[in-house]
């Protein structure tokens, strides 16, 4: 995606020079300092974008999918134990950074892909681990991976707390990923698995939900994905979840890294598995225990460590699923391994993803910034401080991007309730499906100028005349107010 | 069926009653014999949605009876039973506690009615479903019970569930194989131990999961580490459904299903038994003492008439001992009585403090946001917050009433003097019966829930649901977000004081809904509770005066025998040695059958 789009030199600009006053104007406070320092370089960092959920979500292997290797350790019992950092640099290096004491970097070793990290000190003395990996997909993204909610070890879930939503300051964290197993839509839990989360310091704009483990929906039946998509777009239009994050999107995340990064050799194994007789095969891919059984009653030349190795990196489903590609025509390993990420969900979560954040980016770091500047400016008033609280609620007040962010919040928190249609045509064109021009109009990707303009002036007239409306309320008509400025916005930006 | 030999013997002995004209013991073996013919073992299958509860019964019984969904499927709890031929109705309880109306369906049907998609979030407001199947595993008695999922175990079903759990006999706690227990299922775990000790934990989806091995090692360490001492059961069902579907033996017992039910038939099914076995056999014998007590009082004076008089100053101690059981002023019912009153006390404070609480901060909520914007969230909140203080307070107040039955029984014994045997108390007298208060309070329950329409809710996540939304309209603090709205918000303080008396009467109508409700939940639960209470007062009455009378007409007929010993001629008196001799075995014999009957469990 092209630098400009979503992003905003002015804001970003004003919001850098009212950090740097700020620096200037508390030099002699050391607290003040040292945070507001922090928050201007992280500034300037890739977007800050954390892994949260409950335990066992799913989230260290939706991370690998995202990275495109397998990195961050996983195991079928609890594994994430403290919050993780991964970031883009030259090379790889892991550091921790203890609650007291100078951080120390940590020895790597890898183990069979995913990094093993020995602390040699207990998790609860350890604030954080930064890993440093050389890697495209973290150029613009810093993932944070953490540990996982109503874990059994309640410390475990406290650090996750801790991370997510501290006690006093702006989350560490510009976008949060969501993720959630199969829950039930009239379920109250659902919401407040967020909130247990302290993710609700996470307003809906900076929250994506994921439906982990899509591939377990059908109990490892081939069509599983299709169940969960239907699941996906149920909870996509509960109410009560859109108050709470952007979308729903059903991702399996085994399935997508096991994808991204598949071998020949794998493929080569799955190739003479889809060979045997069908019938031959479904008993073999009946249970786990008869798949990675014994070598004499296998019925396939293949031994057992190779077989325990595929199920380990497909699982039940990416192996049923292979094999019934296989069958169907899928002839090599490249086109199997785009065929699974396809069908993972990954694509279309990237997707969501760069619409939603990357876009955004530069609101989203700001709005972080400005957060923490806030707090600071609570926290220590000072006299010389005032002009800094003017220039901070000018840059709110006066950017379109905020606008459009806190109409989007209030449409998708029902704080605002505008008939349906509206609703969801304002959330459109104030840029909550995608900043680009075609996706607020909500025009296929290829229309043309003259096409994006024609439609860019009518929703413009349309929504001027709902904001000059003398029967609407105030507050429509302020909304309806932000909705006509999105609009020029995009007719200025076609020219 | 396997206590036809027990029914056999309660038959017997009523007869042995009957011929020796005792129609108060006829009276109480035709009760012990209505016990037996009913030996229904609910087993509750509960656990957090989609983790293959219906599916666990369905194979469980080989019939597609609970409707099995990649979604939530399962809305309404279903009990499967054993019939003739296959069944299916819904029984509806009406909310103001009148009787149950059932409605018979074709077993077709059922899946419209229970299941999520056919029914969505119980609108049609069913109890529950009640299906009969021919099958062997259920002719024992065994009833399973499918529990929605919806909620999870944490919520206001998981309360309900929890309230029901102490009418069950067994607890199959369901978890797949994707992960380790969590928190809120082993808080419900151990919560569950106190009610119903009786649970069996169910690993299922073992064909699906590399490492179920491990998941079951690691659950099975979090067992022991929770005190709680129970199998774990790995499944498969996808197996067990192949296994039925193709008639393979092998498969079936790699599903794991074997296992369980032989589980299900001897441990559940088998303590069910010996339990009722038991109780039989006391009933039994105490009838045999009874009966003794007559016959061989008249068979001394008989024997030594010169000492009759003797005898029957003994006896008519022993009568005026008896006669004073029944009277107001005996030990257990002062006990009884006061400890009712006390009880019923105890419990109404329980509950309004409960409920107190519960208004107190539905109140600050109230006051701390616009009811407007959170009323939703608010009504939820306490609907669930009740839901959970009613079960809690039911909870309590039948450990309370187990622990006062077993008190009552203590003391009658003590001072009934009278051999006793073991009271039945402990098994299947009284107390499980007055442990039996379940099902009034599932209709409480049900009650809580119509008075807030068709609402759910769930615990403390609702309360924080509900705190950061109440911050947003004023308070910089609340999200990050709403800081910056709120920064923004400081120039427009006039609208908002324009708007603040909107929003105070909004306020007020709020808190006046909660009390209201919360009013009405306390005069109906407080109602149901007393109707208990008081059910478990004349029960427990009933049961100890009925036993105090039986020893009293024994004595009684002792004595009379006694005194007619004495005028009897030396000829008679031979004979009428002879024939008690005689009678006295038989009476011996049919003890000594039901101490085996008690025994051989």
């Amino acid at each position: 995606m092209s630098a400009p789009e979503g992003g905003s030199p002015a804001l970003r600009d004003a919001v850098r020079t009212v950090l740097r006053q700020a620096v200037e104007t508390y030099r002699d406070s050391p607290d003040a300092l040292r945070w507001l320092r922090h928050h201007l370089d992280r500034y300037d960092e890739p977007l800050r974008l954390a892994i949260a959920g409950k335990v066992k979500a799913g989230k260290s292997t939706l991370l690998n999918a995202l990275v495109g290797e397998a990195i961050a350790p996983t195991d079928a019992g609890e594994c994430t134990r403290v919050v993780t950092w991964y970031q883009d640099g030259h090379a790889p290096a892991v550091t921790m950074y203890p609650h007291s004491g100078a951080p120390r970097p940590l020895r790597i070793a890898r183990d069979d892909g995913a990094l093993r990290i020995d602390m040699g000190v207990p998790a609860e003395t350890v604030d954080r681990l930064e890993v440093t990996w050389p890697s495209a997909s973290l150029r613009a993204t810093t993932l944070i991976d953490t540990p996982g909610i109503a874990s059994l070890s309640l410390d475990v879930s406290a650090r996750s707390e801790r991370f997510l939503a501290p006690e006093d300051a702006p989350s560490a964290a510009d976008a949060v990923l969501y993720l959630m197993r199969h829950l039930h839509s009239a379920d109250v839990r659902f919401l407040e698995s967020f909130h247990d989360q302290g993710v609700a310091r996470a307003a809906p704009v900076n929250t994506v939900a994921v439906l982990s483990r899509a591939d377990e929906v059908g109990v490892g039946r081939v069509d599983a994905l299709r169940s969960a998509r239907v699941i996906a777009a149920r909870y996509r239009a509960d109410e009560t979840l859109r108050a709470f994050c952007q979308t729903v999107v059903p991702v399996a995340g085994l399935l997508a890294v096991t994808g991204r990064t598949m071998r020949q050799d794998e493929y080569a194994a799955l190739a003479e598995l889809a060979a045997m007789p069908p019938d031959r095969l479904d008993a073999l891919l009946l249970t786990v225990d008869r798949f990675a059984g014994a070598d004499g009653d296998a019925g396939t030349a293949l031994s057992t460590a190779v077989r325990a190795a595929l199920l380990e990196r497909f699982g039940m489903f990416g192996l049923r699923l292979s094999t019934t590609l296989i069958r169907q025509g899928v002839g090599d390993a490249s086109t199997l391994a785009a065929e699974l990420v396809q069908r993972s969900g990954l694509v279309e979560l990237r997707e969501v993803l760069a619409s939603q954040f990357s876009q955004r980016r530069d609101v989203l770091k700001a709005r972080s910034a400005l957060i923490a500047l806030d707090l600071v400016l609570r926290r220590e008033p000072r006299p010389a401080a005032a002009p800094l609280a003017v220039e901070v609620e000018r840059i709110l007040a006066g950017a379109h991007e905020f606008a459009e962010l806190r109409l989007l919040s209030d449409l998708r928190g029902r704080v605002l309730r505008p008939p349906k249609e509206q609703a969801a045509e304002a959330e459109r064109l104030i840029g909550g499906d995608g900043g680009a021009p075609n996706q607020r109009l909500g025009l296929p990707p290829d229309a043309d100028r003259d096409a994006l303009r024609a439609a860019a002036l009518d929703r413009l007239t349309a929504w001027r005349r709902r904001a000059e409306s003398p029967l609407a309320s105030r507050a429509m008509a302020n909304a309806a107010r932000v909705v006509v400025r999105s609009c020029e916005g995009i007719l200025a930006g076609l020219h | 069926m396997a206590l036809s030999d027990a029914i056999q013997l309660v038959d017997v002995a009523r007869k042995a009653t009957e011929a020796y004209g005792r129609p108060d013991l006829t009276a109480k073996l035709a009760r012990t014999r209505d016990r037996l013919s009913d030996p229904s073992v609910r087993v509750l299958v509960v656990g957090e949605f989609k983790q293959g509860k219906s599916l666990l019964v369905n194979s469980l019984v080989s019939a597609s009876v609970c409707p099995v969904d990649d979604d939530v499927a399962t809305a309404v709890p279903t009990m499967v039973r054993h019939a003739a031929a296959p069944t299916a109705a819904l029984v509806r309880e009406p909310a103001d506690g009148g009787e149950p109306e059932r409605t018979e369906i074709p077993i077709g049907e059922l899946a419209g009615h229970v299941s999520e998609s056919g029914n969505p979030d119980n609108r049609q407001r069913i109890s529950y479903a009640e299906v009969g199947l021919p099958r062997a595993l259920l002719a024992g008695g065994l009833v399973l019970v499918d529990t929605p999922g919806v909620g999870g175990l944490g919520s206001a079903h998981g309360a309900a569930t929890m309230a029901a759990l102490a009418g069950a006999d067994a607890v199959v706690l369901v978890s797949d194989a994707a992960q380790e227990y969590t928190k809120p299922e082993l808080d419900f775990l151990a919560t569950a131990m106190q009610v119903c000790p009786n649970v069996v934990a169910v690993l299922t989806k073992t064909d699906l999961y590399p490492a179920w091995r491990r998941i079951a090692d690691l659950d099975r360490g979090h067992l022991a580490a929770a005190g709680v001492s129970t199998e774990l059961i790995p499944i498969s069902s996808a197996v067990r459904q192949l296994a039925l579907r193709t008639k393979n033996k092998e498969l079936n017992e790699e599903s794991g299903y074997p296992v369980l039910i032989s589980h299900l038939r001897d441990r559940v099914l088998g303590q069910a038994e010996q339990l009722a076995r038991r109780s039989t056999g006391h009933d039994i014998l105490s009838v045999c003492e009874q009966l003794t007590t007559t016959m061989s009082a008249e068979l001394t004076a008989q024997e030594n008439p010169e000492k009759a008089h003797e005898l029957v100053a003994r006896l008519e101690k022993a009568r005026t001992a008896a006669t004073r059981l029944k009277e107001r002023t005996a030990r257990w019912q002062v006990t009884l009585n006061d400890a009712i009153a006390d009880l019923s006390s105890d419990v109404d404070h329980d509950l309004r403090d409960r409920l107190r609480t519960v208004m107190r901060e539905a109140e600050t909520l109230a006051e701390d946001a616009d009811p407007a914007d959170i009323w939703d969230q608010l009504a939820k909140w306490v609907q669930h917050q009740v839901t959970c203080a009613a079960s809690a307070n039911f909870v309590w107040a039948s450990e309370r009433s187990g622990a006062l039955a077993r008190r009552v029984a203590a003391l009658f014994a003590e001072d009934g003097q009278v051999a006793l045997p073991e009271l039945p108390v402990a098994t299947a007298g009284p107390a499980p019966r007055v442990a039996a208060l379940e099902r009034p309070d599932t209709r409480r329950i049900s009650l809580g829930e119509a008075a807030l329409t068709g609402m759910r809710g769930g615990y403390g996540g609702a309360l924080m649901f509900f705190m950061p939304l109440s911050l947003i309209p004023g308070l910089a603090i609340a999200a990050p977000f709403a800081a910056v709205g709120g920064a923004l918000l400081l120039g427009r303080k006039q609208i908002k004081e324009e708007r603040q008396r909107a929003l105070q009467r909004r306020q007020a109508e709020a808190k006046t809904l909660v009390r209201k409700h919360i009013d009405e939940v306390q005069f109906q639960v407080g109602k149901d509770s007393r109707d208990l209470l008081r059910r478990t007062h004349r029960t427990l009455r009933d049961h100890f005066t009925a036993l105090a009378d039986e020893m009293q007409t024994s004595i009684a007929e002792s004595v009379a025998a006694a005194q007619g010993a004495v005028k009897a001629t030396q000829a008679e008196r031979g004979t009428r040695i002879g024939d008690l001799k005689v009678e006295l075995d038989r009476v011996a014999s049919l003890a000594d059958r039901a101490r085996a009957l008690t025994a051989a469990s």
